[in-house]
């Protein structure tokens, strides 16, 4: 990958781009009310690799492919299809709510970053349909518009998403920097897996069996103390 | 090997399928509609190929039909190739239940997976309450479920489906092969909720804080009434918290609600013991079945 290219897929991966990740901890914190601990986070990362970030992954890739074959019109009917099945296999309201926030968030600001119609036709489609632009087809989609590989954009996707899992973890749990380096250090190889795995399989087949961290999720509004919208 | 493991070495064996048997395909196809001159659901058409039987539906309150799901060999084998089609005709109601637990018995290891499909309709106005008794899969089960409801205008669902972790009374826990449930429930052409769960307890522990962590039975329940707005899902959302939060036993027992993309909503109960999920799922149906039709539900006439 030349250099551009890997400097601004560091920066879409960064948890510093203004989308409002850090508000979010999908579930972790109804989670940590019921006891879950910092000795179970590395066990936890490692089974969310092999279920919810599998099927991430399956989404971004699918809608990486929707743009990167080449110019040709922007096939919404298909971008509605993505993000309702995601949406359809979220069930918790403050998870998918955030996930759609973050991702209209995201194609906003890569929207404003430089002359990209098809990112704005997809935010224009999902407004104009009722239906949502979830993060990882956003960061998918906008991998596939700025000519980025497909491999790396997902890795990417998947690793700013455990680690925005591990900071949420930073403010629940007792886990200094130094562990929480050490976490998301360890996990890499995890990573790599949960990209690779179903790469050439549709997105609507992607399997996920997470009904803990599903609970957590459509539990958090009642807990009578949040840090996190989600 | 211990005493109580050998007994359940030969029990397990006695329940194995015999070795010659070949695998069955089967459809079951059933038809709802509503007699508008005697105010009443009728089942108006029903293709049932063994093992799959419905001896007759009933007529039960409200206008709806009640039948009873048959699987007259006992239990769902290894390589079993089975479908089953439900329809509601516009205005129907019908309420369908199983005889008693989904026993998926051990797979041979040249059997394919018992493969079940399950296609749903659900026309303007209709409501379909599907109760099942919980699936058990057995050690050695090896399962695939295949659902796709799609509902109408104005369609109502209540549909529940419980997993057991197998047979706990005799010591067997995760012990099957795979579980495979593929789920999809579309309003007007769209999806509004969808599982893609696969359970493989020998790849990947089920016990996994990641996964079910200490619990052991799997329930999931959706309350769907087409076409209203999403303040008034926000509210029985609301009001049926309340009813979960005095269902929950905490480190036994856990209930979660929340609306789905639209429609609708999901209830999701994760169980120490299975025992305290159905009474649960009935308090939770009757609570939303009055709010959204002002009706109380009415508990299938069964031993159970």
């Amino acid at each position: 990958m030349k250099e551009l290219e890997h400097l601004r897929l560091l920066h879409l991966a960064d948890s510093a781009l203004p989308i409002g990740a850090l508000a979010h901890s999908f579930g972790l914190e109804s989670l940590v009310a019921q006891g879950f601990s910092t000795r179970e986070l590395p066990e936890f990362l490692r089974g969310y690799l092999e279920e919810a970030g599998t099927v991430e992954a399956a989404f971004c890739r699918e809608a990486f492919r929707l743009v990167s074959t080449g110019p040709r019109s922007f096939p919404a009917a298909r971008w509605i299809e993505i993000n309702d099945r995601l949406s359809a296999l979220k069930p918790a309201r403050e998870s998918r709510t955030g996930s759609a926030s973050l991702g209209q968030n995201f194609l906003t600001a890569v929207a404003g970053l430089g002359e990209f119609p098809v990112l704005m036709e997809a935010l224009h489609t999902a407004k104009n349909s009722a239906s949502v632009c979830h993060h990882s087809p956003a960061f998918g989609l906008a991998a596939g518009v700025l000519g980025l590989d497909e491999d790396r954009a997902t890795l990417a996707y998947l690793h700013q998403s455990v680690a925005g899992l591990v900071s949420a973890c930073q403010r629940l749990l007792p886990l200094g920097q130094s562990a929480a380096t050490r976490i998301l250090w360890d996990i890499k190889p995890a990573i790599i897996e949960a990209a690779k795995r179903n790469a050439e399989c549709p997105a609507e087949d992607a399997r996920c069996f997470m009904p803990l961290l599903d609970w957590g999720g459509m539990e958090h509004p009642a807990l009578t103390t949040r840090l996190f919208v989600s | 090997m211990s005493t109580a493991a050998s007994a359940r070495e030969s029990i397990l064996h006695e329940t194995s399928a015999p070795a010659l048997r070949s695998a069955v395909q089967a459809s079951l196809r059933l038809g709802f509609a509503r007699d508008a001159q005697a105010n009443q659901t009728v089942m108006t058409a029903s293709h049932q190929e063994p093992p799959l039987r419905v001896v007759r539906a009933f007529s039960i309150e409200h206008g709806a039909a009640l039948a009873h799901l048959h699987n007259v060999s006992g239990g769902l084998l290894g390589g079993d190739n089975l479908s089953v089609n439900i329809s509601l005709a516009a205005a129907s109601r019908a309420q369908i239940t199983t005889t008693g637990a989904t026993r998926i018995y051990r797979a041979r290891e040249d059997a394919a997976h018992t493969m079940v499909r399950i296609d749903v309709s659900v026309a303007e106005d209709a409501l379909l309450e599907y109760l099942p008794d919980p699936a058990i899969p057995f050690a050695g089960a090896r399962y695939s479920q295949r659902t796709v409801i799609r509902l109408a205008e104005r369609a109502g669902l209540f549909w529940w489906e419980i997993l057991a972790p197998g047979r706990e009374a005799r010591g067997e826990v995760f012990e099957y092969e795979c579980v495979e449930l593929k789920t999809d429930v579309l309003a007007l052409g769209r999806p509004i909720a969808a599982e893609r769960a696969r359970l493989e307890p020998k790849k990947r522990a089920i016990s996994s804080v990641a996964r079910l962590g200490k619990y052991r039975t799997w329930a999931t329940f959706y309350i769907c009434r087409v076409g209203l707005g999403e303040r008034l899902w926000l509210e029985l959302e609301q009001e049926l918290r309340a009813a979960i939060e005095r269902l929950a036993e905490p480190g036994e027992t856990l209930w979660s609600i929340s609306t789905l993309a639209a429609h609708g909503l999901a209830v999701r109960c994760l169980a120490r013991h299975g025992r305290n999920v159905l009474p649960g799922l009935h308090a939770l149906w009757d609570a939303a079945k009055f709010r959204l039709y002002g009706q109380h539900a009415v508990p299938p006439r069964k031993v159970n």
